[in-house]
């Protein structure tokens, strides 16, 4: 038997690909993700609607999204997260969290940044926190803080005044924060710093309740432009612009849905996704094998190998916190199942028909696999091209949906070119010819 | 050269009548029973008791109506084989459903619980629907143009009539059967999309391949030995794109059940409308053109003979 270097060259990078994908994904439950609806937790949609008689802009869904960003890290809630869909809408999943009631209360309200003289505050317990965690000018952007009791402090200015906000630099070149407010703003905030300039006081900046900073008056500022300098970094700087842009949501927010689901729950509805998954598989090998022999277990052989390469992909996409095995999305994967066998049958018929046509065994592999794959990208690409526009327009389940969809056409392609196409060819090699009946391709005899 | 011969395209007539009635018949059912929508479009909250094997529906619903949930003589209350109940309840707020559970689930005495508690508001089904309808005709016109540049624009037309053919009789038999539409059941309307176009592009492919120089035969015939040819890779891959949406059918939960039931019935009426109207149809509107005519007029002359 000859191997043909390019084919051997093929299996060896997919041998290599499928042990960097066993290396992703073992153990398959701590290095894919889950998503709410199967480890259990409060999963909430929130869609932007523009306030009255304003439009909504772009800008404001993405402060609204600032903001939302901003709250939930405030709920200290490892793996939190909070992901825009389709137009206007958000998703945020809070793992774990089972009580909504408070979660929920807090994600759809109006928001509401505030000004507090430091000196006001009452909290001391909150008080010596903060000056730990927050020296004079630093951000709280990775810090969470607890929220602040509402009877103990009492601002003297909100957001409302802020006019811009952005990330600038100082005159020694050091990331800071420029803000700009109006004419009533300018008023209250030169009153409060002219007051507070003497003793280096220093003003809280509170959103939702949270301290997120306290940088310390250096001069009296009479014309409303301040500039916030500290030693930050531009990350932390640009979460401080952010804090000060958003303040109050620019949108009417409003929850469109919530699901808490119970780990339990979860973990029955996966345990019968995995089944479905192991009969749907079961079948489709033994159809395979039972229609095409031989060349149905090469397709079983690359079935397996589009499973550790699926995998694979997912668990790299879940370590880079792009993906989460949701239950649509175990459907997605199971549905895949049928996409990569649909290949192998595509290159088997073309296979039998070619040789039915009198070509030796392995001008007709060469064909047949060459003619296969391009009728399956085609086909691929269709599919795919639905797939992306679900993905990215669609809301609510179809996403998750569409994107193992996705992957799935990719790594189908992926298999077929370095597995299916090229062992057929190497099979018809020499292979085939000795039990032709064996490898289902005995025809040639019924030209008409 | 092909084996077993079937006249598919001397069916046409028979499929067209086929075809024709099942939307027709689809048709009038969505417009006469309409589609039922579940708790997710109408908005209403779900919640799961667990352990209330001794405890009435009557019992949980004088709960309900003194955890103040609104409407409770219309809240559905359904036992579940494991001794748990599902109630269903018009509460769109969310923090009072939770609220509400909690309560609940106190004043029947539960045993200590998971909350699984779903609240959907009275916009989300629109938001799903509105944005799902962008996203179909965002995908339409996507693979209007890739298939007319790839292709053929007569091709990418008769493509995606069969695939609006397939989409209507999902929602048909919905709405004949009355199950219940989720977001779920949408999300897999709009999967079908690119599964439906699977086949048809695979049976296009050969098509095309035996259009290149055609002299010997009539655009129809050469249809019909193109499906052929290509007909064991068509049933095929129906059949296996079938075999695990069917076992998601019978294994899988609520959710996967609910996604399987929609893709079945759109991938079989997706295999068919491949062979029965999609390839016809190209057929006859290639038919038209003058090459064609031609061939049709040489050989319908000869086979009359």
């Amino acid at each position: 038997m000859k191997f043909k270097p390019t084919n051997t060259l093929a299996l060896v990078s997919l041998v290599a690909l499928m042990a960097l994908s066993a290396w992703q994904f073992w153990p398959i439950g701590e290095k894919i993700t889950q998503g709410l609806d199967i480890k259990g937790g409060l999963s909430v949609t929130l869609t932007a609607e523009p306030l009255s008689g304003a439009e909504l802009t772009e800008d404001a869904v993405s402060r609204v999204e600032t903001i939302l960003v901003e709250r939930v890290n405030g709920f200290g809630v490892s793996e939190a997260s909070v992901q825009r869909q389709g137009q206007n809408a958000f998703l945020v999943q809070l793992p774990g969290v089972q009580n909504a009631e408070d979660a929920l209360k807090l994600l759809g309200e109006p928001g509401k940044l505030e000004f507090v003289d430091l000196t006001s505050v009452t909290d001391t317990a909150t008080i010596e926190l903060i000056g730990r965690q927050l020296d004079a000018g630093q951000s709280a952007e990775t810090t969470t803080l607890p929220k602040l009791d509402e009877n103990m402090y009492e601002a003297f200015m909100t957001g409302e005044v802020i006019t811009d906000a952005r990330v600038t630099t100082d005159e020694v070149g050091n990331p800071a924060v420029s803000v700009s407010m109006d004419k009533q703003g300018t008023q209250v905030w030169g009153e409060v710093t002219s007051r507070l300039a003497a003793s280096r006081g220093q003003v809280m900046i509170v959103l939702d309740g949270h301290a997120k900073s306290a940088p310390a008056v250096q001069t009296a500022i009479l014309d409303g432009n301040t500039l916030i300098t500290g030693s930050f970094t531009v990350d932390e700087a640009r979460g401080l612009a952010a804090v000060l842009q958003s303040g109050a949501m620019p949108a009417q927010v409003g929850i469109d849905e919530a699901r808490v689901v119970g780990p339990t729950l979860g973990k029955e509805s996966l345990n019968q996704g995995l089944i479905a998954g192991l009969v749907g598989v079961a079948l489709v090998a033994l159809f395979m094998i039972a229609y095409y022999r031989g060349l149905g277990l090469v397709s079983v052989v690359s079935l397996l190998a589009y499973g550790v390469l699926m995998m694979g992909t997912l668990g790299i996409l879940s370590r880079m916190n792009a993906f989460a095995l949701t239950l649509p999305g175990i459907a997605g994967l199971i549905l895949g199942i049928g996409v990569a066998a649909d290949t192998s049958i595509l290159i088997f018929e073309r296979l039998k028909e070619e040789i039915e046509t009198g070509k030796t065994h392995r001008s007709a592999a060469k064909s047949a696999v060459r003619h296969a794959i391009m009728t399956s990208i085609d086909a691929d690409i269709v599919t795919l091209v639905s797939a992306i526009a679900l993905y990215a327009l669609a809301i609510g389940p179809v996403r998750g949906f569409a994107f193992t969809l996705i992957i799935g056409i990719v790594v189908d392609l992926i298999a077929a070119l370095l597995f299916t196409g090229p062992v057929t060819r190497m099979l018809a090699e020499g292979t085939m010819s000795k039990a032709p009946a064996f490898w289902g391709v005995k025809g040639g005899v019924t030209r008409g | 050269m092909a084996k077993t011969r079937f006249d598919f395209m001397g069916k046409r007539k028979f499929f067209f009548a086929l075809s024709g009635a099942l939307v027709v018949l689809s048709i009038v059912a969505l417009l006469v029973r309409g589609l039922t929508f579940g708790v997710d479009f109408e908005g209403g909250t779900s919640m799961m008791l667990a352990g209330a094997g001794d405890v009435t529906t009557e019992e949980v619903r004088a709960a309900l109506e003194e955890a103040g949930v609104p409407d409770t003589a219309n809240a559905t209350i359904q036992p579940t084989d494991d001794g748990s109940y599902i109630v269903r309840t018009a509460e769109s707020d969310t923090a009072k459903a939770q609220a509400a559970f909690a309560q609940v689930a106190e004043s029947l005495g539960l045993p200590e619980q998971d909350a699984n508690v779903t609240t959907i508001g009275p916009g989300w089904g629109k938001n799903v629907t509105d944005a799902s309808v962008l996203a179909l005709i965002v995908s339409l016109a996507a693979i209007l143009v890739y298939i007319s540049i790839r292709f053929e624009y007569k091709m990418s037309f008769t493509a995606v009539l069969a695939l609006l053919h397939d989409m209507v009789i999902v929602l048909g038999v919905y709405a004949i059967s009355g199950r219940e539409v989720t977001p779920n059941t949408i999300a897999a309307v709009l999967t079908i999309l690119g599964y439906s176009l699977y086949d048809t592009i695979v049976v296009f492919h050969r098509i095309r391949e035996n259009a290149a120089g055609l002299t010997k035969m009539s655009f129809m015939d050469m249809t019909n030995e193109s499906i052929n040819q290509v007909a064991m890779r068509w049933l095929n891959t129906g059949l296996i794109q079938v075999i695990p949406v069917l076992a998601l059918l019978f294994f899988g939960g609520e959710t996967l059940q609910d996604f399987a039931f929609a893709m079945a019935i759109g991938l079989i009426a997706a295999a068919y409308s491949t062979v029965g109207l999609a390839s016809p149809l190209y057929a006859l509107w290639k038919e038209r053109e003058p090459k064609f005519q031609a061939l049709k007029r040489k050989y319908e002359a000869q086979a009359s003979k």
